[in-house]
């Protein structure tokens, strides 16, 4: 099925819509970050990292796990556009990753006194990042639209398998990096004060994802379109 | 308390010019055919 240029040009306008929209939100939690909420007691200021750090790592790995789901999906309905978001996905992902990875080691750095350790944790995350360089690179390399389809879906299948071992990596392994302070088994230790903004900054962070996916798969559905081509 | 608001103010730096290239980066690319 060919999408038509039509829909592509609707999807980016929601698209680049949500990312204006989640931009301005996104200004809010920074005012909030750094006007409103106190400094940690142990940490200081550098615990404000939390609220870029782990929602980038929030919306990474989502956009990891949906390119897997996709990937799976693609097996079964052979549709293109499932290809086409998946792309869009990963693109977004790896740009949340690139955020996890550079403001984890400066919060590393004044914290740890470094700014990398060679940590499960940490270096899953790593792993994770390059699975999904080596993706793009996949990607260019075939070009035959259904077998480059077919081929990253095998690759993004098995990058949304690591995600939940990384979730796990720091309750498996004598870990530096900190539990999780949501989506761990016990209640947060976290006061209400500090969690606040880490709770909204995350739901920024999911629209952020949702407005740079949209567009990009607009993008992506254009230029299948302007092809005319059928993965 | 330790005395690190340069490295907040660094990751948020960083974080942005991430978020923000890219946003420009889509803008250019969604904008042309």
């Amino acid at each position: 099925m060919i999408p038509d240029l039509q829909a592509a040009e609707r999807t980016i306008t929601r698209g680049r819509i949500l990312t204006l929209f989640s931009l301005l939100l996104l200004a809010g939690i920074y005012v909030m970050a750094f006007k409103f909420t106190p400094p940690e007691a142990m940490q200081g200021l550098a615990f404000k990292i939390l609220y870029v750090h782990a929602p980038s790592a929030w919306a990474a790995e989502s956009a990891f796990v949906l390119v897997g789901v996709t990937g799976i999906l693609y097996f079964w309905l052979k549709d293109p556009r499932l290809d086409i978001f998946a792309e869009a996905s990963a693109e977004v992902g790896m740009v949340f990753g690139t955020v996890i990875l550079t403001t984890g080691p400066i919060w590393g750095r004044t914290i740890w006194g470094a700014y990398w350790a060679w940590d499960p944790r940490l270096t899953f995350t790593l792993l994770l990042y390059l699975i999904f360089a080596g993706y793009f690179a996949l990607r260019s390399a075939v070009r035959d639209p259904a077998e480059r389809a077919r081929f990253s879906a095998v690759l993004g299948i098995m990058g949304m398998l690591l995600v939940p071992f990384i979730h796990l990596t720091v309750f498996l392994f004598n870990s530096q990096h900190p539990t999780p302070v949501l989506m761990a088994p016990q209640k947060s230790p976290l006061p209400w004060v500090l969690l606040r903004p880490l709770l909204m900054s995350l739901v920024v962070f999911t629209l952020l994802y949702f407005g740079f996916v949209t567009t990009r798969y607009g993008i992506g559905l254009r230029r299948a379109a302007l092809e005319g081509s059928d993965a | 308390m330790p005395d690190n608001g340069n490295y907040m103010i660094a990751a948020y730096i960083v974080a942005t010019v991430i978020i923000l290239g890219y946003t420009v980066s889509l803008w250019r690319r969604s904008g042309k055919r």
